[in-house]
């Protein structure tokens, strides 16, 4: 079988969104072929997830003063910072149930499987390259701990299915920490320093000299060989050039969409807990009842890693105490070296959670050490 | 996880290709539309729901609305054509309602169909449902973990 490959850079933010948009609705409607679309965006985009707030996650002045472009995906997730240096994926095809599934997908899947099989090809390109990374629980690929591309999946009304991700190349960490808030703290050279030990890019682990082209390719054999397809080059044809146009003025380009808001509540909280291990400092930025992110600090021994892939699995749990003990209890069983301890460390992050809901939290702020609580 | 039993009620109309469900209202007017556990068990936990405005028509598989799960975005599509009368106000601000009770605080919209006994007609009731769910359990169960 043969898919379509797209190649585009320098593109606009807009119409970058708008084609992958229009293709996974075309797809799903049959009136565009499967296509992987491999690009980047005209320095520089910050792109929010579905249903972030711009102006909660983005410094909007000092992105207007930077030249750098806002918009929205149509795809779940954080803010990310795009430009020459990450490489946009979006791969989209007919995902309907009962539809001919794509090769090597068995019909139909599961959203939830859905993203670690499409992350395949990426894991294969870099695996090409000599790294080594993995799927991490909710919408990341990792090495060792460290997120090397985020993901995103959307089902259109059509059937139609965008799997996009972001390769980071290289990363502008000083660009990203400007325009990007953090849940947390002002962004200080602590900060900066963290931000940097939990991300990696290609560069930095498969050589400086590495080009945007070499990567490309590797990553249209990586997709190639996931899906046992062949790529073809293409271009849009002239339907869809035109609706890429109507959806990029009618949609991508009006502030309704990219200002939007949402009534789920955005809230923080934080809470330190005194164990034998340590102390342990969390904070918890909520959506509603979900963790939207999680840091989480202290004078116990835990790698960076470790406390990397804790942050990732908590994001998008339920801040209920049954899913954090049972997301903190695994995360432990992966990480057996340091000395804290799951279950107070669970405790703080739910303490944290229902101060940022406003309930108080159940556990006190300090609890004396080795003293055992009620079990999980 | 995987042995679990799906609850379908048997008094509402299904959606099989997006896991939706219709139920009449007991007044005779209008209809309310959710998702269904098969569904959300695929989705996971809901993040963010947008739902279109009150007063806003559609036709059967324009998007009523979308949504955020652990996993993905998705459109809502809708399985009827009609006008939005409601919309659950409780699930705007906290979708996670939906995961909790899909069939009674966890609706989505109440909707003044176009066309119900046309449409309704192609959606999956009655003595339908039961083998309906036998096959999609057994397609959940059959499937690899991530």
């Amino acid at each position: 079988m043969v898919w379509r490959l797209l190649q585009d850079d320098g593109v606009a933010a807009a119409a970058g969104l708008a084609a992958d948009e229009a293709l996974a609705r075309r797809a799903g409607e049959n009136g565009s072929p499967p296509t992987l679309r491999l690009y980047t965006y005209r320095p520089h985009a910050v792109l929010v997830g579905r249903f972030q707030d711009v102006e909660r996650e983005v410094h909007v002045e000092a992105a207007e003063e930077l030249g750098v472009e806002l918009n929205r995906r149509p795809t779940g997730g954080g803010a990310i910072l795009m430009g020459p240096d990450q490489l946009g994926v979006a791969l989209t095809l007919h995902g309907r149930a009962g539809s001919p599934p794509p090769p090597g997908m068995v019909p139909p899947e599961r959203a939830r499987e859905r993203m670690e099989r499409f992350s395949d090809g990426l894991r294969r390109a870099l695996a090409s390259l000599g790294i080594e990374a993995a799927f991490r629980g909710k919408n990341d690929l990792e090495v060792d701990g460290r997120k090397i591309a985020g993901l995103g999946i959307h089902r259109d009304g059509s059937g139609g299915l965008l799997f996009h991700a972001s390769l980071l190349i290289d990363l502008d960490v000083a660009l990203m920490a400007r325009v990007l808030r953090t849940p947390f703290v002002e962004i200080t050279d602590a900060e900066l320093d963290a931000v940097a030990r939990r991300t990696t890019t290609v560069r930095e682990l498969a050589g400086e000299g590495l080009s945007l082209a070499d990567v490309r390719a590797h990553v249209a054999r990586g997709f190639a060989a996931s899906f046992d397809v062949a790529l073809e080059l293409g271009t849009l044809d002239s339907d869809e050039r035109k609706e890429v146009a109507a959806l990029t003025r009618e949609k991508y380009e009006t502030r309704d969409w990219v200002f939007q808001r949402t009534n789920v509540r955005d809230s923080t909280g934080t809470a330190s807990i005194e164990t034998s291990g340590g102390r342990i400092d969390v904070s918890v930025a909520l959506a509603g009842r979900m963790i939207k992110a999680v840091n989480v600090r202290g004078d116990f021994f835990e790698s960076e890693g470790a406390l990397a892939d804790l942050e990732g699995r908590l994001r998008w749990t339920p801040s209920e105490k049954a899913a954090v003990a049972k997301t903190v209890h695994r995360w432990a069983r992966a990480h057996s070296t340091g000395t804290v301890e799951a279950d107070p460390l669970a405790r703080a992050v739910v303490s944290a959670a229902q101060r940022a809901r406003g309930q108080g939290a159940p556990y006190g702020c300090f609890v004396t050490p080795g003293a055992r609580e009620d079990r999980w | 996880m995987r042995d679990r039993t799906y609850e379908i009620p048997r008094d509402r109309h299904y959606d099989g290709a997006h896991h939706l469900w219709i139920r009449k209202n007991d007044s005779g007017s209008g209809v309310r539309l959710g998702i269904d556990s098969l569904g959300l068990e695929s989705l996971g936990e809901l993040a963010y729901v947008s739902l279109r405005e009150v007063g806003t028509s559609f036709a059967r598989g324009e998007p009523v609305g979308s949504l955020e799960a652990a996993k993905m975005t998705g459109a809502i599509a809708a399985p009827i054509g009609g006008t939005i009368v409601l919309r659950n106000d409780d699930v705007l601000a906290d979708p996670m309602l939906v995961n909790e009770d899909p069939y009674e605080r966890g609706w989505l919209i109440e909707i003044e169909p176009a066309r119900w006994e046309a449409e309704s007609a192609e959606l999956i009731s009655g003595g339908a449902i039961d083998p309906w769910v036998a096959a999609e359990t057994e397609r959940l169960r059959a499937e690899p973990l991530a």
